[in-house]
C-alpha cells in the first residue's frame, strides 16, 4: 500500500463565499444595497417588512427575496405591498439561505430598477450567521417577548450583524424584558451594533428605521 | 443543523481534488473545525462517516483537528496509490 498525502487547505465555505462575492459585485454594479434580515421565528420580521414596503413604497424601489422552509406565506403577504418584486425561495428543509439561492433570485429581478434589496432569511438565529449571501449588512431582528440574553446565547449572529432591531416594544408594559440589559449584552458581543427600537404593529420607533433605510438607499454600495 | 450539507461539500471538495475515479482510494480526510465555525464537530463526523462508507467512497477515515475561531476546511487527503495506472 502506497499512501500519498495531498495538502488541500480548502475552506468548506469557499464556494458559497465566491458566489457571495459575485452577488456583492452585481449589486454594487447597480448601486443596490442589500440587507439580510435574520431572526428567530416570530420576531416580527415579516410585519416589519410589510410596514416598510407600505410606508416607503412610493419613495424607494424595494425588492424582497424571502426564504422559508415551507409555504410562500411571507412572500404572499409582502407581494401585496410591492408590485415590484418578491422572489420566494422555499428551502424544503434547508435552515438558511445560501449565496447560490440569492444569486439565482437576482436573475429574476431587474436590478437596474431597484434601490434597496431585502433578504428575509429563514427564521433561525444559528445557521444564517455562517452563510454570506453577498449582502451589504445583516440586520438581526429580535423582540421583547424573547429573553434579553438573546445576544449572549447567539453571539455569532449578533457579531455578524451591523444593525439590530428590537421589535414589539408596544408590549414592554406587559413583559419583564429589560431593554438596557439587552443592549448591554448585545454591545458586549458587538460594541458597534446600531440599534432600532420598534413596534411594527403600532408604528412606534419606525420613523427612525425608515430614516435609516432612506439613507441606505442613497449611499453607494461597496463591493 | 446543516452538518450533512457541510459533509456533502467536503465530499465535493475531495472529488475535485482527486477526481471521481480515485474516490474509492481515499483513505483519510483531514479537517480543521473551529469552535466558532457554526458546525457541531461530532454531528459532522457522524454525517461524513456515513457518506465516506458508501460508494463512490470505500470507507475513508475522518481525521478532525479542532481549533478556536471559525476555521472550517479540508486540510489534507490521504490516498492509497496502490492501484492500476490510468
Amino acid at each position: 500500500m502506497t499512501v500519498r498525502r495531498i495538502e488541500v487547505r480548502e475552506r468548506v465555505m469557499e464556494k458559497n463565499d465566491q458566489l457571495a462575492a459575485e452577488v456583492r459585485r452585481r449589486l454594487a454594479g447597480h448601486g443596490v444595497r442589500a440587507l439580510n434580515l435574520v431572526s428567530s421565528p416570530g420576531s416580527g420580521k415579516t410585519l416589519l417588512l410589510e410596514r416598510t414596503l407600505q410606508q416607503l413604497g412610493s419613495e424607494l424601489r424595494m425588492a424582497v427575496v424571502t426564504g422559508d422552509v415551507q409555504t410562500e406565506n411571507d412572500a404572499d403577504r409582502l407581494a401585496k405591498w410591492t408590485d415590484r418584486m418578491v422572489h420566494a425561495v422555499v428551502t424544503g428543509g434547508g435552515c438558511h439561505l445560501d449565496a447560490r439561492q440569492v444569486s439565482a433570485a437576482l436573475d429574476d429581478l431587474d436590478l437596474a430598477d431597484v434601490d434597496l434589496l431585502f433578504v428575509e432569511n429563514v427564521g433561525n438565529l444559528v445557521c444564517p450567521a455562517s452563510w454570506d449571501l453577498g449582502e451589504t449588512a445583516k440586520v438581526v431582528v429580535f423582540s421583547v417577548t424573547e429573553g434579553e440574553d438573546k445576544p449572549l446565547k447567539y453571539p455569532k449572529m449578533f457579531r455578524m450583524a451591523k444593525y439590530a432591531v428590537l421589535n414589539k416594544v408596544d408590549l414592554l408594559p406587559y413583559v419583564p424584558f429589560d431593554v438596557d440589559k439587552a443592549v448591554e449584552y448585545a454591545r458586549e458581543v458587538n460594541p458597534d451594533l446600531e440599534f432600532f427600537f420598534t413596534s411594527a404593529l403600532t408604528g412606534e420607533g419606525m420613523e427612525s428605521w425608515y430614516g435609516f433605510l432612506r439613507a441606505q438607499a442613497c449611499t453607494p454600495a461597496e463591493t | 443543523m446543516h452538518e450533512m450539507s457541510v459533509a456533502l461539500e467536503i465530499c465535493r471538495i475531495t472529488e475535485e481534488q482527486v477526481g471521481r475515479d480515485a474516490l474509492p482510494f481515499v483513505r483519510e480526510v483531514g479537517l480543521m473545525v473551529g469552535s466558532e465555525s457554526g458546525v457541531e464537530p461530532d454531528n459532522l463526523e457522524f454525517c461524513l462517516d456515513a457518506l465516506l462508507s458508501h460508494a463512490p467512497f470505500a470507507g475513508a477515515r475522518v481525521a478532525m483537528e479542532r481549533s478556536a475561531g471559525d476555521d472550517l476546511r479540508v486540510t489534507y487527503l490521504e490516498v492509497d496509490d496502490d492501484r492500476p495506472p490510468n
